[in-house]
């Protein structure tokens, strides 16, 4: 557990990467964002009433910006054990430990940072979307319910980028350039497989039903068992590295 | 008392090539131990296994009497200073403090002391230190660190003559305050001779001689003079090097000589001139067949 802490610890020693980073990239992407919709005249869309084809004015502002905070938890995986972890295992760690360690600290950030996010959701729900109607931190369908599941479902989203990173950067560290390709092709042959099997036992029509019938809070179950497979992927590789 | 590092029969393969042989040695407690051999020979190879970065291919290797592989209690117990330590984007400070939290018997008076006398600026960042100042920073956290077993690496590549001598103080000084086990690889074989208790060469993954120092001074010397008293007073001894110019030879034989023989070699006017260790290694690295294990320079030496 000590040791656990002492790598989490590690990887904080320089905190920009883990903590500043991902927040200036986010308020400054909100700034643009909120500049933007306010140059941009609003469009309008036809609706068909009972007067006649009326023109409706567009207020409601939606962007897919919040994505960058979730490419970040992917580039910091990729930090934590890519260029980490050789120092790390000098420091008399165990790759097993390290490996625990860097996952507790991915989930200690996705919570706080996932907590964040819903609190600032919260204040653009209260605000109006910040007086211009902006949908900033909110995603229609994903992140659009009660607070608790904003919070649970960008927990586990984060979470989920930060552990996949950490595997591509564990197979760069054993096997570089040339594995992380193959390993990249390997899950693009797994899906490949998976289509072809659906295919082959004619199951699109239940694939689509599934989806369409999946509700956020379900969806978040589903990316939650992802990460515990990629968690339990990675843990299988990195007691393999040598540094 | 079980020894610090048992090694039995580990073997190490790379593809196409073997980088250790069959290596079988054994280091007690509260020593200093010279790693010695050529580039290549193995050295490293040898270190990252004991110190579980490196998986074995064959054989037993154990530390503190358990195997150090995924073993966090015996490897918070050990440090090893690498000269290739790959570091990520950190400052000098960074470095020191992930290493004061990750050791348990870190002393921070020291890493300051040696930080001082190398010059290390602590908030320059680690990638933008010389190759000297890279190797002190591994050379503070190495003896700060105050593991148990402290292995090093060619700890001083790129450092000058003042600051490999501040090294060697620096490790004799707190070696003595805090005994520990220290195994240190080296080219620089002579200028480092004086630190070592026992010595292990190693050439081409194979373990070519493994002594106490002590023992190996008069192992084998150097015989100069006339052809013929040479070979007279060499016969019956091994033979490692001859050389002839005219009526002059120079031979490398190896030991050990009794009273009898320093007189013999007095009255045929012979130089006689023991091989320091550096030419020690130097020759044991090139015997096609080494028999320089403990027993047999034991055996040698006591005779």
């Amino acid at each position: 557990m000590r040791t656990w802490v002492s790598v989490a610890r590690y990887h904080l020693v320089r905190p920009a990467i883990f903590v500043g980073m991902p927040w200036a990239i986010m308020a400054f992407s909100f700034v643009v964002n909120l500049i933007i919709f306010r140059l941009v005249p609003p469009s309008s869309h036809a609706v068909q009433t009972g007067h006649g084809v009326v023109q409706v004015m567009n207020t409601s502002h939606y962007t897919g910006a919040v994505a960058i905070i979730y490419v970040f938890f992917f580039i910091m995986g990729v930090f934590g054990t890519g260029a980490s972890l050789p120092f790390g295992l000098a420091l008399g760690v165990s790759r097993r430990s390290y490996y625990t360690g860097t996952a507790l600290l991915a989930v200690a950030l996705a919570a706080a940072d996932g907590l964040a996010l819903t609190v600032l959701q919260a204040i653009e729900r209260a605000t109006g979307g910040w007086g211009e109607d902006l949908h900033f931190f909110r995603v229609p369908y994903l992140l659009d319910g009660p607070w608790y599941l904003t919070w649970l479902t960008s927990f586990v989203g984060l979470a989920l980028l930060f552990v996949y990173g950490m595997w591509f950067g564990i197979v760069y560290r054993r096997w570089n350039i040339a594995g992380n390709v193959s390993f990249i092709a390997a899950q693009v042959t797994v899906l490949l497989a998976v289509a072809l099997l659906i295919t082959w036992v004619h199951g699109w029509t239940g694939v689509g039903h599934f989806f369409t019938a999946l509700s956020a809070a379900g969806l978040t179950g589903l990316l939650a068992a992802l990460t515990a497979a990629l968690l339990a992927g990675g843990y299988a590789t990195v007691r393999r590295v040598t540094v | 008392m079980t020894p610090a590092i048992s090694v039995t029969g580990l073997t190490r393969g790379y593809r196409g090539h073997i980088a250790l042989d069959r290596v079988t040695f054994d280091i007690e407690p509260g020593s200093i131990t010279g790693l010695l051999g050529r580039n290549g020979a193995g050295k490293t190879t040898l270190l990252r296994i004991l110190a579980g970065q490196e998986f074995p291919s064959a054989g037993q290797v154990h530390v503190f009497g358990a195997s150090p592989a995924e073993n966090d209690q015996v490897l918070r117990r050990m440090v090893l200073i690498r000269e290739d330590q790959v570091y990520p984007d950190i400052k000098v400070r960074h470095a020191l403090a992930a290493a004061s939290w990750c050791y348990p018997g870190w002393s921070a008076e020291l890493a300051s002391r040696l930080l001082a006398d190398f010059a290390l600026p602590p908030d320059r960042p680690v990638k933008k230190l010389s190759r000297g100042m890279r190797s002190a920073l591994g050379i503070v956290i190495g003896l700060a660190a105050r593991a148990e077993l402290t292995l090093f690496d060619e700890p001083y590549a790129g450092l000058d003559a003042v600051a490999r001598q501040t090294f060697y103080d620096a490790l004799l000084a707190d070696y003595a305050e805090h005994p520990r086990t220290i195994l240190l690889s080296t080219h620089l074989i002579d200028e480092a001779a004086g630190l070592f208790e026992r010595v292990i060469v190693i050439d081409r993954g194979r373990i070519v001689l493994a002594a106490a120092a002590d023992d190996l001074r008069g192992v084998a010397m150097t015989v100069s003079g006339p052809v013929l008293a040479v070979d007279d007073f060499t016969a019956g001894h091994q033979v490692w090097e001859r050389r002839q110019i005219a009526s002059q030879a120079s031979v490398v034989m190896v030991g050990p000589l009794d009273e009898d023989d320093w007189a013999r070699a007095r009255s045929l006017r012979l130089d006689l001139e023991p091989l320091t260790l550096q030419q020690l290694v130097v020759h044991a690295a090139a015997q096609p067949a080494p028999d320089m294990t403990d027993e047999s320079v034991m055996e040698r030496t006591s005779a």
